[in-house]
């Protein structure tokens, strides 16, 4: 579990006056499950991008559990990336040609630490989201199942914080209902911080905390209403 | 990481193909070519290494060679039968024989010669005998003329519109094991049976050795192509044909009765008989045959010589190199012919190069697009937590994975087409080319190879620098 603490964060890009994002405060306790959310070009998909090092930022400090990933190289920061992060997408980004549990398991064999407890747990969170057949080809799946098999493969490592970035908003209500339920209860059940970029208002309603992004400043935080609506 | 990439290559399987088989063409250019030329050259030299020295005419050194080793018909100037008289008897000698071309039959260069050359340079008889009669002939391995057939030879070849020398007719009486060399595809006749088809030589006994040239070239008929012999690069003992009086003891019962070299001349009567046969001459299919030359033996394009030491044979090619006589060792006449060789290699060589330079820049073209396009399938990969490294490897092992199955079926096509080219030439040469990998192929192969890393490395640096979020975005 990741407890995240930005301070004086600015992200800037060349030729563009004012920075992308500009946060000079912002607490996320470990385990807290939090919705961002904010029109386009608010400062979102950076924020994302920031919270999970995959870009670096221009200035201010990123502490996770009080380790600074700004500070780190391009290399240290995959590292990082890739045994805290757990990253599920609007496209999801599964590769056709392998089947739903290759899928799950190719970043960890890329980065050769898949042993045999991890192809175990692979299965049993492939069965977990409801998958019945771990060899069935990627691109033979529906959308829905296509990311329950995302939602397997960002939680295959145990990550500290699972970041999901508008998860549901290319499935159907039914499918993206069940998603957004999964993604909860296994980030629960993992243990992980929960961070969600979503419009998807059911989704936000389960989530506890809500922050608005506007112009690459936070507008609003507020605790959501009506948890567990 | 394998299975990621047999994935990925199972789904643009129509691109990997085109890339495969592109860099496979482009590669198995410049491997026919270098094979080619390489078979050529040992194929020739192997050709050639039975003859340690050939002696024409004066003329062309190369057209010499071809002739006599070759068999390329082609007129070449006739030089005085004394040389042959003279060589015979020479104690730096170990066997010497004329050889007369000039006529065909079924595509097949006749060549006059003696027993002493066919026994000396080839390895024996697949089938039947020597030719021990003016009518009999010895086939090569590639004729394809049974033991028995009866040949009419055509003065000059098809092509040029040659006639065949009415009642001529030679009889086959063995065929010989394979050398391959033009000799394969050449009918062997005796000397003196071709020397009498064109009218000359006859009745040689009737001529005194001394001072007597029985013809001069402007006598003998025009095209008389190249005569080969097969050298087997082993002294010999002196051959038992030469100067052998026995094999010619016969009387044929034709007026032509041969005696030793030392019968009574009339010379007024030999000059007489030649005018006459001139172009007109038969053979007589019966008479004994005999390979005792004197110095009024015909007029010859070229005598092959088997020295009996490597001195002797520098000594005998200084001695024949001057006035009306051409003396050369043909592996230095070759040497010169593959200077020239090499040059045309040289070209096709940077043809293919070319070619080889052109598939790689298409391919780096081609996978940078590639990469352009997978970007977002890059970018993915590296969020989820694929290292660096194993992105760069990923994108490098599929497109070297690709070049290098090319490289290597290049090898093959190139290999199969340059074998298929032997066959054809050795099917109307003769001359057996040895088509084969040698060690400085592997070299080229591993320089290919290493080409290929660092072409790959290209789009897979390209990779490795892209920004996973950039990549997302796009």
């Amino acid at each position: 579990m990741l407890a995240l603490v930005i301070e004086r964060l600015a992200v800037s890009f060349a030729g563009l006056s004012s920075p992308v994002l500009a946060i000079d405060h912002l607490t996320i306790a470990a385990g807290e499950r939090i919705a961002i959310t904010g029109g386009s070009g608010s400062g979102k998909s950076t924020f994302i991008n920031i919270a999970t090092g995959l870009e670096k930022a221009t200035s201010g400090k990123v502490f996770w559990n009080g380790a600074d990933i700004a500070n780190l190289s391009e290399s240290r920061r995959d590292r990082w990336r890739a045994e805290h992060v757990g990253l599920v997408m609007q496209d999801f980004h599964l590769f056709p040609g392998l089947s739903a549990v290759e899928n799950v398991l190719l970043p960890a064999r890329l980065a050769r630490v898949a042993d045999a407890a991890l192809v175990a747990r692979a299965h049993e969170l492939l069965k977990i989201v409801g998958l019945s057949r771990p060899e069935q080809k990627i691109e033979t799946m529906s959308r829905g199942e296509m990311q329950r098999v995302a939602i397997a493969r960002a939680l295959l490592r145990k990550p500290g914080v699972l970041v999901a970035d508008e998860p549901t908003a290319s499935l159907d209500a039914d499918a993206g209902e069940n998603v957004g339920r999964l993604l909860i209860d296994m980030a629960d059940e993992a243990g992980s911080t929960l961070i969600v970029v979503s419009h998807d208002h059911r989704l936000i309603g389960r989530l506890d905390r809500r922050i608005t992004l506007a112009a690459g400043r936070i507008a609003a935080d507020s605790a959501v209403e009506g948890v567990a609506a | 990481m394998i299975r990621f990439i047999l994935a990925d290559l199972r789904r643009l399987w129509a691109g990997a193909v085109v890339v495969v088989l592109l860099v496979a063409l482009a590669v198995a250019l410049g491997v026919t070519v270098t094979l080619q030329e390489r078979a050529l050259r040992l194929g020739s030299a192997r050709a050639a290494d039975k003859f340690d020295l050939v002696i024409g005419a004066a003329g062309s050194e190369t057209q010499l060679v071809l002739s006599s080793i070759f068999l390329q018909p082609s007129p070449l100037p006739l030089m005085s039968g004394e040389v042959l008289a003279k060589l015979s008897k020479d104690k730096r000698v170990t066997w010497v024989a004329p050889v007369g071309f000039g006529d065909s039959f079924a595509g097949y260069p006749l060549v006059g010669t003696t027993r002493a050359l066919i026994s000396s340079t080839v390895s024996g008889f697949s089938e039947g005998r020597m030719f021990d009669k003016e009518g009999e002939a010895v086939v090569g391995a590639a004729v394809k003329l049974p033991v028995g057939a009866e040949i009419k030879p055509m003065h000059g070849t098809a092509q040029i519109g040659g006639e065949t020398h009415a009642g001529v007719v030679y009889h086959v009486a063995g065929r010989l094991q394979p050398t391959g060399t033009p000799w394969d595809r050449a009918i062997l006749v005796p000397i003196q049976a071709v020397w009498h088809v064109h009218g000359l030589g006859h009745k040689e006994h009737d001529q005194e050795e001394s001072g007597h040239t029985a013809s001069t070239p402007a006598v003998v008929p025009a095209p008389l192509p190249a005569g080969h012999y097969h050298g087997d690069g082993h002294d010999h003992g002196p051959s038992p044909l030469l100067g052998n009086r026995e094999v010619h003891t016969a009387d044929n019962g034709h007026g032509h009765a041969h005696e030793a070299s030392g019968s009574a001349p009339d010379a007024a009567h030999a000059a007489e008989d030649h005018d006459e046969h001139d172009h007109h001459g038969s053979i007589d299919a019966d008479a004994a045959i005999d390979e005792d030359f004197t110095a009024t033996a015909p007029g010859l394009p070229a005598v092959l010589v088997k020295p009996k030491t490597i001195a002797d044979a520098y000594k005998l090619r200084q001695e024949y190199r001057s006035g009306n006589t051409l003396a050369v060792f043909p592996g230095e006449v070759l040497t010169n012919l593959y200077a020239t060789m090499g040059d045309a290699k040289l070209v096709l060589s940077a043809v293919a190069a070319g070619s080889q330079g052109l598939v790689a820049a298409a391919l780096v073209l081609v996978t940078v697009t590639h990469i352009g396009q997978r970007r977002r399938q890059i970018g993915a990969l590296r969020a989820f937590g694929a290292p660096r490294l194993s992105v760069f490897a990923i994108v490098w092992l599929e497109l070297f994975l690709l070049v290098a199955i090319g490289i290597g079926l290049g090898f093959l096509i190139g290999l199969v087409a340059a074998q298929m080219i032997a066959e054809v030439f050795t099917t109307q040469s003769g001359i057996v080319l040895p088509v084969g990998f040698a060690r400085e192929d592997i070299r080229s192969a591993l320089l290919l190879l290493g080409a290929s890393a660092m072409l790959a490395s290209v789009p897979a640096l390209l990779a490795y620098r892209q920004s996973p979020a950039a990549a997302l975005r796009a």
